[in-house]
């Protein structure tokens, strides 16, 4: 059927690119202690970019059998839309494969309400006080990309999930505190109650609260943290703010910027990483690539528009859902391990602080390198160990400065964040506002 | 389509089944710098069914609605495995089934508008924040999204409801000094496209803003008395107090009932909150929320004391209390939870800005807001804008002002309220287990709040 229409799109359009998606997902949720639901989810779309007058018309339906309706309403809308002054992605393999786990679309509900069960019962043997939410989810799903320039590329995706998360609301102490996993395929039982176990452990030393006053001091991000402040770092590499040049490193390519541990990939095909992929949203092969090379910038990630606009290659980097148009975006950002262990690491952070989450830093002014943001789950550190938790402080800092000159020491143990691979970071002199 | 779903649903072997059919159009336009970047045309049409039997749901999404009669059972099927390990019982609060027909009811209808128009319209705003000298890029995102949207439950409840949705949202950006910084301005509603014109002086604020704010130094942390503007005072009785409100929160965990029990003083006897469906025209008005439930204007605090909270039916029942029509979905892929829709601080005895701010003698003066979030205890949000006030006068503009607090700590903290309330309604929304932007409003007078932690250098 797609080879018919493709061939009637090809005469009435210059130029086309269509991207089809559908899948399937089962999830069990735990809330409060019990079981709260079991969902399955069924999702299918079609998108069409089509080029009439050089310039470029979107549409979308969730419906993949109005085909024609979205290509005529896509034909309607290019005379409006963006000029096409770049080509759809060409033929083109991947020379990679894609870990697939077919198992993730033919789950049961009652394995999966046993494992969710077996995390209560980890979190409840730890702190038997703690409110459990929990989850485990699964699904497969398959996309293709068909352009007017011959490309015809397609893979099969699989995807498991699990979410544990604590809280404990007592007089004037709200705890919380979470642990979660995506991975290509099924997730060992045995490594989730292991991240189940962790986090029941850190919530029992957040229940007890430490003095802070505000200052200057060491600081050691835990990866979860660490995810925050990059930020800056993945907004100004992003070939949307390199081609409207707000990015302060328009003309930094092959500057040092950062401190000389600091190395940062981008990496597509990297087994355990949730966001790998073998072709972007417009259907270009990834790469696994530098960006930042012992604190030198090595690279930004460009749509197809943005590296033409930029006078770059392509990166494979598009990234999209099948209703809205490609962004520039990274696929799992792994960060390379130092040579510090993190007990001593722990040791270094003397009368500092321990931060494991941040609140609302996602409002920073990314652009100008600053992360601010309430410290949701900090720990004091005395003696080389986190002895509780601090309350009621926020910070603000500039990540560029801190990354170049703050670097005390980065961590040989890394740990998936989402799809980001990280280590710990001991950076000093931040300053901490409290009341 | 009425009589099909109510059939099914009423077939369904649970203790209740609902089925949600809903049909969307959505017309898009983006600008970035000199570019229109996006002119988009979407159609959603799907549907859900959420089935309930002994406390335990479930819940099954799907495109072809040719296949409703085997979604209903699946659903059906899913309730009843997580039914098998549960003893609850199902306890949704009682509500009267209800049939109605809502038909759009426009001022002015932006379908009517012919596309050439809306982008002409909102081209030249784009193009106005270019062309100011030190604006370096722009941003402005418009889109109007039209619902049908049917609904069955198996007690008889049917709605066959229309709904419309416009926002915009417009970002100067600005560098100077190797800093960058943003000036933003929005508007958005439910039932009039006029809204959107004569903005010229908002555009020219936002650039005005992002210009200055790009030469300007960051803020110096600290604790601070902060007096926010309307809109920042809306986002932030939404983040810390509205969040705090909604019934999921609470139904469950005994000790949060005790930290939330009705009648507790919250604040100062100026101190009023509520969140309403009522307010026609706003994105957080609801005739019906996504359970059928007609909505209203629930009290949250009322002279400084908790007296209600928000609700979907079955947090409602589990705690004994009414309904309040705030069960919401964003649209057919999610079930229903506890949401709000227009949430607000009502005008207090403290005059205007001057009033508020003539004896501060070290504070912030905190102006829209760029976005914030809570975890129930603690929230952060930031500013679109600042100014330091100086011996009760406005004194320079700082940026990157991130407000933090604690939320407990921060309703005792208000200690003056203005009478000049205020709702301005965005291209943005709420975000909550996933489901975002779902469509909201926030309003408030100007309000001052002591000891407000601010993160800087």
């Amino acid at each position: 059927m797609v080879g018919t229409f493709t061939a009637k799109l090809a005469t009435q359009a210059e130029a086309f690119e269509m991207l089809q998606s559908d899948g399937r997902s089962l999830r069990v949720g735990f809330e409060n202690d019990r079981l709260n639901e079991i969902r399955q989810g069924q999702s299918s779309g079609i998108s069409i970019r089509a080029v009439k007058g050089g310039n470029i018309g979107f549409s979308y339906s969730s419906n993949p059998e109005e085909l024609d309706a979205v290509a005529e309403s896509a034909i309607r809308m290019a005379p409006y839309g963006k000029k096409y002054d770049y080509e759809f992605a060409s033929e083109s393999k991947s020379a990679h494969t894609r870990p697939y786990d077919e198992r993730c679309g033919n789950l049961n509900p009652d394995q999966m309400v046993a494992i969710c069960n077996h995390i209560k019962d980890t979190v409840k043997a730890i702190d038997s006080e703690a409110l459990v939410d929990c989850g485990v989810s699964g699904g497969i799903g398959q996309s293709r990309v068909v352009t007017s320039n011959g490309q015809d590329c397609g893979e099969m995706e699989s995807s498991f999930s699990f979410s544990v998360s604590l809280r404990l609301a007592e007089e004037g102490n709200f705890v919380q505190d979470y642990r979660y996993g995506i991975a290509n395929e099924i997730i060992p039982e045995e490594k989730i109650l292991a991240e189940a176990e962790e986090v029941a452990r850190e919530f029992q030393l957040a229940r007890k609260n430490a003095p802070f006053k505000k200052g200057k001091y060491p600081v050691l991000f835990a990866p979860s943290a660490l995810s925050d402040i990059l930020m800056p770092i993945a907004v100004c590499i992003n070939g949307s703010t390199i081609e409207k040049k707000v990015s302060p490193f328009v003309e930094s390519l092959g500057q040092q910027l950062f401190d000389k541990r600091i190395t940062i990939v981008d990496d597509p095909f990297i087994q355990e990483g949730p966001s790998g992929g073998l072709y972007d949203g417009e259907g270009v092969p990834t790469q696994k690539r530098g960006i930042i090379e012992k604190g030198v910038l090595k690279g930004f990630v460009h749509t197809l528009s943005t590296a033409k606009r930029c006078g770059h290659e392509p990166t494979g980097n598009a990234q999209r859902g099948v209703s809205s148009l490609p962004n520039p975006g990274l696929h799992n950002i792994v960060m390379a391990h130092g040579d510090d262990d993190l007990e001593e690491m722990l040791k270094k952070t003397e009368g500092g602080l321990y931060i494991s989450q941040m609140l609302g830093t996602f409002t920073s002014n990314f652009l100008a390198g600053q992360v601010s943001g309430n410290i949701s789950l900090g720990f004091l550190v005395d003696g080389g160990q986190r002895v509780g938790r601090v309350k009621n402080c926020a910070l603000n800092v500039n990540a560029f400065d801190l990354l170049k000159s703050g670097v005390i020491g980065i961590s040989k143990k890394r740990e998936w964040v989402g799809d980001r691979y990280l280590p710990y970071v001991l950076v000093d002199g931040v300053q901490i506002s409290a009341r | 389509m009425k009589e099909q779903l109510t059939e099914l649903a009423k077939r369904a072997e649970a203790d209740y089944c609902e089925i949600r059919v809903e049909d969307s159009r959505q017309t898009s336009i983006a600008f970035r710098g000199q570019d229109l970047d996006n002119v988009q045309e979407s159609h959603m049409f799907g549907g859900n069914v959420r089935a309930c039997v002994n406390g335990c749901w479930g819940f099954v999404t799907f495109n072809d609605v040719s296949t409703v009669e085997q979604r209903v059972g699946e659903a059906v099927r899913n309730a009843r495995a997580a039914a098998a390990a549960s003893v609850e019982k199902s306890v949704l609060a009682p509500v009267d089934a209800v049939e109605d027909i809502v038909k759009l009811d426009l001022k002015s209808d932006p379908r009517k508008v012919k596309l050439e128009d809306k982008i002409n319209l909102f081209g030249a705003y784009n193009q106005r924040m270019l062309d100011k000298s030190g604006v370096t890029s722009t941003s402005l995102r418009y889109f109007d999204k039209y619902t049908r949207l049917y609904f069955a439950n198996s007690e008889g409840t049917w709605l066959d409801r229309e709904a419309m949705d416009m926002g915009m949202g417009g970002s100067a950006i600005a560098r100077a000094n190797d800093t960058t910084a943003a000036g933003s301005t929005s508007e958005g509603g439910r039932n009039d496209f006029d809204r959107f014109r004569g903005l010229d002086a908002k555009f020219d604020e936002a650039a005005k803003n992002a210009i200055e704010a790009a030469q300007s130094e960051v803020v110096e942390g600290g604790s601070y008395t902060v007096v926010c503007d309307p809109h920042l005072a809306g986002v932030f009785i939404h983040e810390a107090f509205g969040h705090l409100s909604e019934g999921d929160n609470v139904a469950e965990d005994p000790r949060m009932q005790e930290v939330l029990k009705l009648g507790r003083k919250f604040g100062e006897s100026y101190l009023n909150v509520w969140d309403t469906g009522l307010d026609v025209g706003l994105r957080g008005y609801l005739p019906y929320d996504d359970e059928g439930v007609p909505t209203q204007k629930t009290m949250l605090i009322n002279e400084g004391e908790l007296v209600g909270r928000l609700h979907s039916r079955e947090t409602a029942g589990r705690m004994g209390e009414k309904p309040t029509g705030n069960a919401r979905a964003l649209n057919y892929r999610f079930p229903p939870i506890p949401r709000m829709r227009n949430t607000c601080i009502g005008n207090g005895p403290h005059g205007k800005l001057e009033d508020l701010i003539k004896d501060v003698k070290l504070g912030i003066y905190a102006i829209d807001s760029a976005g914030g979030q809570t975890n129930g205890e603690l929230f952060t949000f930031t500013a679109g804008q600042a100014f330091m006030i100086r011996d009760g006068k406005l004194a320079e503009r700082v940026r990157d002002v991130t407000l933090s607090g604690n939320v407990f700590d921060t309703l005792r903290n208000i200690t003056g309220i203005g009478g000049d309330f205020y709702v301005q309604d965005g291209a943005g929304g709420c975000g909550k287990g996933g489901q975002m932007p779902l469509p909201v409003s926030h309003g408030s007078p100007h309000i001052r709040i002591k000891d407000v932690v601010i993160g800087g250098k």
